[in-house]
């Protein structure tokens, strides 16, 4: 048990700066330095009649690209923290503010991530017309809409569901709304959090991958990163290179996984509701070496606690001044608030009936009903692409899961791999399976269902073996006590107990191969391209299409992907999850 | 509502201020379906600097509920707050309450918790350190300065509860059963650590409001006691306890004082009703049953189980002496009575619980036996009947319905867990039985017809 207990009575043990904190120093700058350096290569300036930036093959660029792909990764994620904690404030404390968010980002949830990126680049370009800036701001976005939906969810969830004793204690003691959302809500969620982000940021790396090397006004643009890289080195047949790029690919997951989300999952373990310790607490060797550092006491003690103290100060002055005044101005600043929510929102309310017109129009000027009819046929062409995976997986990983989760020691190696196989933007191997394809002459209609089962089989693995892990120890004694084994014990136990997270899963996978058919159901190794008939390759080429006829086309395509899953979200997974609740809740 | 005094000195009385005064204050809920439930009716409750009253009354009789309406955490539905004789609305800056569950944040260490309880005051640094040393000085924890709750035992946790709410510096502490969750000893030791810490005026603490379950614990720490009678929760009785501190539950003054306290809620719960001549044709109804009357919320087993002891223990028959013997406090001891009474199994003489010649019957019986006039007693409960009529005419009646005519019967009770008994009840005396998932109550499995069949071939 990590105690910080002080020793009774001894006296605090002086702590300075030791060599771990030079490291860190180090360390620091040299992010700082990386970042301007990467950051400066986003404002590149670009000519679009020109041939894109070339991308280089040589392995001793790896580290930079790698560089340019991680800083997209990290500002798009600042942008979803931020998103995050302001729509899920909102959401949680107004009612008016959650009847809008919650179904916004359900809907969200559901888009394709790459039609976005299609109407992102069109946007930026014109925004920063010949300047990269423009292509990066486009793919940070996109990299943004596939990893924050998620994450506001759970900050929303856990809000909400705060501990009603500690929402008291707050009301009497006359928290304000500022230290309340500080104090309590923040701390609650946390844990939460960072299980979210983590887990959202690992579903960005499909995005950030896909969109460096993009079409626009017909040509290709290709934005310096990992992605890109692969893609050129498929390209040119440099094997050596593209094999680099996937090892380049797996060290930084793992080493963002290992220095940032294992040791802020071990600093989250401290605001866990449970007020006992919990059996396997998190490990991180990179926490226990920070920890040795005195740089981050030093700036507990000499900056943040002096600023909190001078901010609270100054409230309190400022509190004191607006007490001597009468109560009457309160009231004004109420309805100044309250006309400008007003405003705000019938201006996008306005913006979302132009948008919402305008869109129409361009469906209805350029796509037949014909048209229309095709693209939901192909829609359900790939629905069956979707579940077939969803069963393939389903069939082969949960005995397999099954068996891992029911020998703990095991598990708690395999499901950090697990999470790190789920967050591998499979895209990039990609070409590397269509080469395959191509030499044995597979039909594409058969084959993209594996390229869509590499990305998005492993959700289904990881919650089944977190479900095993959850069978209570008492009710598997009791069935071996009984003699169950093989299909009864199954049918009895196994399956019952692991439904409610094998839903979570397959939910997941769903969503992700919807996702991934725009990458899967068109591909190419060198100069040939295979297709499958589907609605994701619909997608994929009318995306690549200039004019208006490909921009109504891709909003057609887009929002009939988007119904599908909607539909089948609150037809099947919403009915599924009500049932699992109902009957295989473990309580 | 009744004043009664004990046989001890009262003190001279001087005349001291009102700090909180409760004017009528009444409360309700909604339940889940629309549904209001009447929880407070018509309060009136007042509390004066220099005392420590303490609000009795079982789980469901809506202390909780008037001391959040003290403290300004809940607006109640009707009537007023009066602080210092002035009308008051939202939080009250002069109470200050420490919780059942202690509601620490987790993230926090024992000197930050107590410094959320100054984070509204106007204090510099210095201050607020100096005030929250002070807080944990008083309180006995004070070298436990950066642990974190996980880290204590339950005992100093709500140590940590009671020096948050202390370093405000507030008029009246609220104790929301603060000692309830707390084990025998630890909650014994704290109780006569905070009366300490009221008497000795150290801090600017003048009276204490404390609600609890534990008639003795109210004894032993209260100056003045309220009894709230629960459905509708309503003052019963208000009792000044003058006995000089430290008070020795041996006392027979301390004794007398319980007892009163006993036939109060005895009487309350289980009242001594003259027979009723039988009913002239029909179903047979239970003698003073006549009303439509609620049932306690009590399983099965453990009304078997109060047989079961009685039988083992016939000099048992006080039920101050049954609630100690089976170790229940003395509300759920008398639910418990309750129940086997309107079973008509047992007999309750004014404090007293006595076998009926039914309950001495229903003992020796086999569990067919037993099964069968459970059955025969159940059916003359008026309130089964409203189950039992629906299951007459169809197989299956549906839960909403059942609870909306046992909320129109019962105001004043919560209808899940009404029916959630009678199910209970009704599927052990075979006449009804449930089905979780379609949320139906419906004809028992097997008939009894059936039975006899299937018993004859």
């Amino acid at each position: 048990m990590k105690s910080t207990a002080t020793q009774l009575g001894a006296a605090d043990s002086k702590r300075s700066f030791g060599w771990i904190d030079l490291i860190l120093f180090a360390a620091v700058l040299g992010l700082l330095w990386s970042i301007a350096k990467f950051g400066s290569g986003m404002m590149v300036r670009f000519d679009a009649t020109s041939q894109s930036l070339s991308i280089s093959t040589d392995i001793r660029y790896i580290p930079y690209y790698a560089g340019r792909t991680l800083l997209r990764m990290w500002i798009a994620f600042g942008f979803s923290l931020i998103f995050t904690f302001s729509a899920g404030y909102a959401a949680a404390k107004n009612k008016i503010a959650r009847s809008i968010i919650l179904p916004f980002m359900d809907i969200m949830q559901s888009m394709p991530v790459l039609s976005f990126l299609t109407i992102f680049v069109t946007f930026f370009v014109s925004l920063f017309p010949g300047n990269m800036l423009g292509v990066e701001c486009a793919s940070i976005l996109t990299v943004f809409t596939g990893q924050v939906w998620n994450m506001a969810f759970g900050f929303y969830h856990s809000m909400v569901t705060t501990p009603q004793d500690l929402h008291d204690a707050a009301t009497c003691f006359r928290l304000s709304a500022r230290q309340r959302f500080l104090k309590l809500e923040v701390p609650a969620s946390m844990h939460s959090l960072i299980w979210n982000a983590m887990m959202s940021f690992g579903g960005g790396w499909f995005a950030v991958s896909a969109s460096e090397a993009i079409t626009v006004l017909g040509k290709n643009i290709q934005l310096p990163g990992l992605g890109s890289y692969m893609a050129n080195a498929v390209g040119t047949g440099d094997n050596q290179a593209a094999f680099c790029a996937i090892v380049a690919m797996l060290l930084v997951i793992l080493a963002t996984d290992q220095l940032v989300w294992r040791p802020l999952l071990v600093w989250a373990d401290k605001f866990k509701m449970e007020l006992t310790e919990s059996a396997h607490p998190p490990k991180s060797w990179f926490y226990d070496f920070l920890r040795r550092a005195y740089l981050f006491e030093w700036i507990e003690t000499q900056v943040v606690q002096p600023t909190v103290a001078l901010l609270d100060e100054l409230r309190m002055k400022r509190h004191a001044r607006r007490a001597l005044q009468p109560a009457r101005s309160n009231r004004i600043g109420k309805y100044i608030r309250q006309t400008i929510g007003v405003l705000l929102l019938i201006g996008l309310l306005y913006q979302v009936v132009l948008g919402v017109v305008a869109g129409y129009e361009a469906v209805y000027r350029h796509i037949s009903l014909a048209e229309i009819a095709k693209i939901v046929g192909l829609g359900f062409i790939t629905l069956l692409r979707v579940v077939a995976v969803t069963v393939l997986a389903t069939l082969i990983w949960t005995p397999v899961g099954v068996w891992i989760g029911s020998r703990p020691r095991i598990a708690q190696i395999a499901q950090p791999l697990v999470q790190m196989f789920a967050s591998f933007p499979v895209n990039m191997t990609f070409p590397l399976v269509v080469g395959l394809f191509v030499r044995y002459n597979v039909d594409m209609n058969w084959g993209c269902i594996l390229l869509i089962a590499m990305g998005t089989q492993w959700y289904i693995l990881f919650n089944v073996i977190a479900g095993a892990m959850a069978i209570p120890n008492d009710l598997a004694e009791a069935a071996r006590n009984f003699g169950l084994r093989g299909w009864p014990l199954w049918r009895t136990l196994i399956l019952p107990a692991i439904f409610p997270f094998w839903i979570t899963g397959a939910c997941t996978a769903a969503g992700g191969a919807w996702n991934a058919t725009i990458l899967a159901e068109i591909a190419t190794w060198g100069d040939k391209t295979l297709k499958a008939t589907g609605l994701g390759a619909y997608i994929a080429e009318v995306s690549s299409q200039a004019g208006n006829t490909g921009s109504a086309a891709l909003i057609c395509g887009t929002a009939v992907m988007a119904t599908f899953v909607v539909v089948i979200n609150k037809l099947v997974w919403r009915r599924l999850y009500k049932y699992a609740e109902h009957r295989f809740h473990l309580d | 509502m009744e004043t009664a005094t004990v046989e001890t000195p009262r003190p001279t009385a001087t005349a001291r201020r009102t700090i909180v005064e409760l004017c009528h204050i009444s409360k309700m809920f909604t339940v889940a379906g629309g549904r209001e439930l009447k929880v407070l009716d018509d309060i009136d409750l007042a509390i004066q600097e220099g005392e420590l009253l303490a609000l009795l009354g079982q789980s469901g009789s809506g202390k909780s509920t008037l001391l959040r309406c003290l403290a300004g955490l809940t607006e109640p539905t009707s009537g007023r707050v009066l602080v210092y004789d002035k009308v008051h609305e939202g939080i009250n800056p002069h109470a200050s309450i420490v919780f059942q569950t202690f509601a620490l944040y987790p993230w926090l260490t024992v000197q930050q918790n107590v410094e959320v309880g100054l984070m509204a005051k106007p204090l510099s640094r210095a201050e607020k350190e100096a005030a929250v040393n002070k807080a944990i000085d008083l309180i006995g924890l004070d070298n436990y300065h950066d642990a974190y709750p996980r880290e204590i035992s339950g005992g100093m946790r709500q140590r940590v509860g009671i020096a948050r709410a202390l370093v405000s510096e507030p008029q009246i502490l609220c104790l929301d059963e603060a000692f309830s969750a707390l084990d025998v000893l630890t909650a014994e030791n704290l109780r006569s650590e905070v009366v300490t810490l009221w008497q000795q005026q150290a801090t600017s603490l003048k009276s204490i409001f404390m609600v609890t379950h534990n008639i003795e614990e109210a004894v032993e720490m209260a100056t003045r006691i309220c009894i709230l009678f629960p459905h509708p929760g309503r003052l019963g009785l208000v009792l000044d306890n003058h006995l000089p501190y430290p008070r020795n539950p041996n006392d027979p003054g301390f004794q007398q004082l319980m007892k009163v306290i006993h036939q109060t809620i005895t009487m309350q719960a289980l009242p001594d009703i003259p027979p009723e001549p039988p009913a002239i044709s029909g179903r047979p109804v239970s003698r003073a049953r006549s009303r439509m009357e609620s049932i306690p919320c009590v399983p099965v087993g453990q009304i078997l189980g109060l047989l079961s002891i009685l039988e083992d223990n016939p000099d048992l028959v006080d039920i101050y002496d049954l609630a100690n013997e089976i170790g229940k406090d003395f509300g759920e001891t008398i639910a418990l009575v309750k129940a086997a009474e309107i079973l008509e199994l047992v007999d309750t003489p004014k404090d007293e619980v006595r076998f009926t010649e039914l309950g001495k019957k229903f003992i020796i019986a086999d569990n067919d036996t037993r099964q069968k006039i459970f059955a025969e007693q159940v059916q003359k409960l008026r309130l089964f009947h409203i189950i039992l009529a629906y299951l007459e005419v169809q197989d299956e009646i549906d839960e909403e319905t059942v609870l909306k005519d046992i909320s129109v019967a019962l105001p004043y009770e919560n209808p899940e867990k009404i029916l959630q008994t009678m199910i209970a009840w009704g599927r052990y005396a075979g006449l009804m039985d449930y089905d979780a998932a379609t949320n139906m109550v419906t004809r028992p499995e097997k008939p009894e017809a059936e039975l006899e069949e299937t018993k004859t071939e």
